[in-house]
């Protein structure tokens, strides 16, 4: 099996983070998890990941909700929180793992085997990769692209200390504008180095 | 006087907003109200030392009959209830060393090991286990350890813990209704007004107990399909033994019987003239004094900020009854029910239940305190039967959603951090009717006792 690994990959939306990842889990050979934790989770505990999905990376719903001594009503926070626990249980067994968001890079930062990737791109080829992707119009992937991002670091900076895209949170801030394949391998070369280091 | 009580009020109502809005911490909002309250209504305000030092109450725990009451009936307090604090925090301190012994986990193993492990029976036993353990431990400390185990088992013999974990959520909330420790109302009523422990038992115990029956043939009835279908076959010899969550056998031992005392001093304080406070007191110090060097991290594990909470809830409500807020209050219900008792009850009760219902219960009961006084005062209601109905609609109501009391908001979020979420509709559907039907009862029985 070898060392462990981890990576936590942060993405924006559009920056072909999720391609790298998937990279990057192909060339170390590790399994990828993003929203398919979930179902993870739900198979391994016997329960329904579409019922749980509608809660998933939400930000904390609403007026009504409450919280006591760390415990909350909010079912999304309560998702939230068995993912993250979830997550530290694997590492605390030693698995080796890529990981797209979830908060992975706050939730795990006491593992000393983790790499923190944030991957960001120039918005032309965000835009140009979306409507691809979505066969979609150039205003409505900017529009979807805004959207996304602002989900997505509401969701984190939610639960997180360290805001979204902070440089001072990642080993690495890549821009994917080489192309997602050059990206992967620099990021490998990185984690290659570092492991050498170590030994 | 009438800046000062446009003051008060205000400084009430953004306490109770931002309480509700829960952004920022319970605590830091109530001790900055009741800073204010000091400044702007005894300072600028009132110009009054006096309002200041009474609403403050130190001197109250400088007095003996703080600690100990030589007559039958203890008089009746207002300003920062110190007795309420001190005593929640001494069963605090006994209740941290009794979890990190494993006490909990092993009652509720022994239980299920004894009915061996069949999914209704566990269903049954757990509720009823519940209410007992809530009438003398706060039902947050109940519901943590309840619900982590049932979760347990049901993933150890497959069944959906959410039905079990409703049921034992609400006979938490109504066991802490039975007796004068069991839910914070109930300390605040009892410590102020001046009622014993025997007094809880026999006036809202009874109810409670009642209700209980009520309750658990109520919930038998809505679940018992749905657990009928669940568990199977289940090898005994594969479930976690009782023995096992006993962290140490020597603190176990010692914790429980800390618990039993505690529970026997509780029963007899009236006849034995110890007040809560004392007991509160006691217990802590022997529980201290016998975890030897876990006493930090027993001291670490108190809930602080709850303590505070009330410090600073207790001031800004003392600052209602000080500028004579809540008095114009209770003349408005006296008028409104036209003196007549049963109208007043009925008031009390269904306001009670609906208010906690969405907003913390225990600021709603302090404030409410002031206002039975006055109300029995000057209608000439029995004050006793006010504050049976003022409990039990406080402790009730909260029952009947996710965020009405805070062994709510724990158990449904132990449920749904193992993937069971609990939305409103889903707990609702069967909370409500059953804090109705607890307040019909517990309106009927006032009724039928008391009138």
């Amino acid at each position: 099996m070898g060392e462990q690994l981890i990576i936590a990959v942060s993405r924006e939306f559009g920056s072909g983070g999720h391609a790298v990842a998937q990279l990057l889990s192909e060339k170390y050979n590790i399994p990828l998890y993003d929203s398919n934790l979930l179902e993870d989770i739900a198979d391994q505990k016997n329960l329904d990941a579409q019922a749980l999905g509608k809660y998933d990376e939400k930000s904390k719903a609403s007026f009504f909700t409450r919280s006591v001594r760390g415990f909350s009503t909010s079912p999304e926070e309560n998702l939230a929180w068995m993912q993250f626990k979830y997550l530290k249980s694997m590492a605390d067994e030693g698995k080796s793992f890529v990981i797209v968001g979830r908060c992975a890079e706050e939730v795990l930062k006491e593992n000393p085997n983790l790499v923190t990737i944030f991957v960001l791109g120039n918005m032309e080829s965000k835009i140009h990769r979306i409507m691809e992707r979505y066969q979609t119009t150039r205003d409505k992937a900017v529009k979807l692209i805004e959207q996304q991002d602002k989900k997505r670091k509401t969701y984190h900076n939610r639960y997180c200390q360290g805001k979204w895209g902070d440089s001072r949170n990642y080993d690495i801030c890549i821009n994917s504008r080489l192309g997602v394949d050059k990206t992967a391998d620099i990021i490998a070369q990185f984690i290659d180095g570092e492991r050498e280091l170590k030994h | 006087m009438m800046i000062a009580k446009i003051l008060a009020l205000t400084i009430f109502i953004v306490m109770f907003v931002l309480i509700i809005t829960d952004k920022i911490e319970k605590c830091l909002v109530t001790l900055c109200c009741g800073l204010a309250t000091a400044v702007f209504v005894f300072g600028l305000s009132m110009h009054s030392m006096s309002a200041f030092t009474e609403t403050l109450n130190v001197r109250n725990i400088f007095t003996l009959g703080f600690w100990y009451e030589a007559g039958s009936s203890a008089e009746s307090t207002s300003g920062v209830n110190w007795a309420t604090i001190i005593f929640l925090a001494g069963m605090m301190i006994m209740v941290e060393g009794m979890a990190k012994a494993g006490f909990f986990r092993w009652l509720c193993m022994t239980i299920a090991k004894l009915v061996k492990y069949k999914v209704i029976p566990i269903f049954l036993t757990f509720m009823v286990m519940s209410f007992v353990l809530a009438m003398f431990i706060d039902s947050i400390t109940v519901i943590l350890f309840l619900a982590a185990v049932t979760v347990e088992l049901a993933q150890l013999l497959k069944f959906n813990p959410v039905p079990i974990i409703l049921s034992e959520i609400f006979c938490a909330n109504l066991g802490g209704s039975a007796t004068m420790c069991g839910d914070p109302p109930n300390i605040i009523i009892g410590t102020s007004l001046g009622y014993s422990f025997a007094d809880f038992v026999t006036n809202t115990g009874l109810i409670a107990v009642i209700s209980l029956v009520v309750i658990v043939a109520y919930f038998y009835l809505c679940f018992r399909k749905e657990l009928g279908k669940a568990g199977g076959d289940v090898d005994i010899s594969k479930m976690p033994s009782p023995k096992s969550a006993i962290t140490d056998k020597k603190a176990f031992a010692i914790s429980t019987v800390i618990f039993l005392i505690a529970v026997a001093l509780l029963i007899t304080h009236a006849q034995t003239g110890l007040t809560v406070a004392f007991i509160g007191t006691f217990i802590a110090i022997i529980t201290l004094l016998t975890s030897g060097k876990n006493a930090k991290a027993i001291l670490k594990g108190v809930d602080y900020k709850t303590l505070l909470f009330f410090i600073g809830l207790f001031f800004v409500v003392g600052g209602l009854e000080q500028t004579g807020i809540l008095e114009i209050f209770a003349q408005f219900i006296g008028k409104v029910s036209g003196g007549n008792i049963m109208v007043m009850i009925a008031i009390i009760i269904w306001v009670s239940a609906i208010a906690s219902a969405f907003i913390d219960n225990i600021p709603f009961a302090a404030t409410m305190i002031p206002v039975i006084k006055t109300l029995s005062a000057t209608t000439g209601a029995d004050l006793s039967v006010l504050s049976w109905t003022l409990a039990m609609g406080t402790d009730i109501g909260g029952s009947a959603t996710p965020i009405g009391a805070s062994a709510n908001v724990v158990g449904t979020s132990i449920a749904s951090r193992e993937g069971y979420p609990v939305t409103w509709g889903k707990y609702c559907k069967v909370a409500v009717p059953a804090t109705v039907i607890v307040i019909l009862l517990s309106m009927v029985s006032i009724y039928v006792r008391y009138l």
